[in-house]
């Protein structure tokens, strides 16, 4: 039985017997190549199910939607392990409750896809631990050690083109697991921090800002960069900035459920060599 | 005949050490640079990298943050968060390409007032020496909002 079968069976399972309210999953897109999330209520549903090497979307952000998770019923969700850290990072802000949150595991490359086993966040502890150990010697952006060669001058020069593409449509932070804040900052007028015009001084800070509150707490889903319709390279901040936490700090995001924020603690003996 | 460029510096300093170094300088009669405006905080906890970029949005050609130092935080462990801020932020700025020179950070506590008012003369000069912060103000011209400080 293909992995796809497999799991349209389990959906139906834990649909009738009542384990979980919903499955978010995926269907069919637009297109061969594209899949969209698919919201499973009834075992019948289950049959518009997809899973296959192109579901590359992160889908816990649904789980933050309002009310959702409120009456306590569970939620069933397919996830790669980038989305379990995403879970285990909404369970740490207190997000959501990870025991309301049934993973139905997969992972894979571009070609196909092998399902994980587990159903809590939880178990697949030993799979991120993995992930992490391996982080320091996994390939790196070629383009990102690129943008590291270059002078500051340069650095800037480059930034400043890029971000002088947006258009402040905030698709980067809709498509963000992590970007849950009822009131993002941007959205703040008293005071204004960003200049809100799509000119290119707003949309640096905009792009600063934003990287900066995903710092240590990104997992590099790549949701917001295929969501930017000007292709701005956001995936290279976030790399960038998730390489930085785990040099100084020894952070990788989305370790486990009660795992604290980077920036919501510290240790004595943080490095400080830049202060004077 | 133009004036010569002096450099517009913003200080985020937190209330119980560097301000209250700031204060020991005034006392103690030591000269220092004019060009720092100081902007006093709670705490180092309570300065936002916002701020940050928000001095440099209004014209400002350096920034300087200082507190207290590590185990000396009227809050305990203020300045601690702060310092873990500041380096996830200082790597974000470089990667982005503003320069490190311009965003500067220490510990002086309430009893160095002659390292306060060193800081902020060395400071002073070596922006100086960077000249003015032509980048950002090419971006702040663009936006029609001109810079008020």
């Amino acid at each position: 039985m293909s992995i796809q079968e497999q799991y349209k069976k389990r959906v139906r399972e834990l649909l009738s017997s009542g384990a979980v309210k919903m499955v978010i999953g995926y269907q069919a897109g637009t297109t061969a190549d594209r899949r969209r999330p698919l919201f499973i209520r009834t075992p019948e549903e289950a049959e518009k199910l997809v899973l296959d090497s192109a579901c590359i979307a992160n889908l816990s952000g649904y789980l933050v939607t309002e009310g959702l998770l409120s009456d306590e019923k569970s939620v069933g969700i397919f996830l790669r392990p980038d989305g379990i850290r995403s879970i285990n990072i909404l369970a740490a802000e207190a997000q959501l409750n990870p025991e309301q949150v049934v993973i139905l595991g997969f992972d894979g490359n571009d070609k196909e896809v092998t399902a994980l086993q587990g159903e809590k966040a939880r178990d697949f502890s030993a799979i991120i631990a993995s992930i992490k150990e391996h982080a320091p010697e996994a390939p790196r952006n070629p383009q990102l050690e690129q943008i590291e060669k270059m002078s500051p001058k340069e650095r800037f020069a480059f930034w400043q083109a890029e971000f002088s593409r947006c258009i402040k449509c905030y698709a980067c932070r809709q498509a963000c697991p992590m970007c849950y804040c009822r009131r993002c900052i941007v959205d703040s007028n008293q005071p204004q921090w960003v200049n809100t015009s799509s000119h290119t001084l707003g949309n640096l800070e905009w792009n600063v800002v934003r990287a900066f509150h995903l710092s240590g707490r990104c997992v590099g889903c790549g949701n917001c960069d295929r969501a930017c319709p000007v292709n701005i390279p956001l995936r290279l901040i976030n790399a960038k900035m998730a390489g930085e936490v785990l040099g100084a700090f020894d952070h990788f995001a989305g370790m486990s459920e009660t795992q604290e924020p980077v920036l919501a603690s510290f240790k004595k003996d943080d490095s400080e060599t830049f202060i004077l | 005949m133009s004036e010569p460029f002096e450099p517009k510096i913003v200080a985020f300093v937190c209330t119980y050490c560097t301000y209250a170094g700031a204060d020991l300088a005034g006392t103690s009669r030591l000269k220092y640079a004019p060009n720092v405006r100081i902007v006093r905080l709670p705490c180092t906890g309570r300065i936002s990298p916002m701020f940050i970029l928000k001095a440099l949005q209004k014209g400002a050609d350096g920034v300087l943050v200082s507190g207290c130092h590590p185990g000396d935080c009227h809050f305990t462990h203020g300045n601690y968060h702060a310092r873990r801020r500041w380096t996830v932020f200082r790597a974000l700025l470089e990667f982005t390409g503003i320069p490190l020179e311009r965003v500067k950070f220490s510990w002086i506590s309430a009893a160095e007032g002659g390292k306060f008012a060193d800081f902020m003369n060395s400071v002073t000069e070596d922006i100086r020496k960077l000249g003015p912060f032509d980048q950002y103000q090419g971006l702040i011209n663009e936006t029609e909002a001109p810079a008020t400080l």
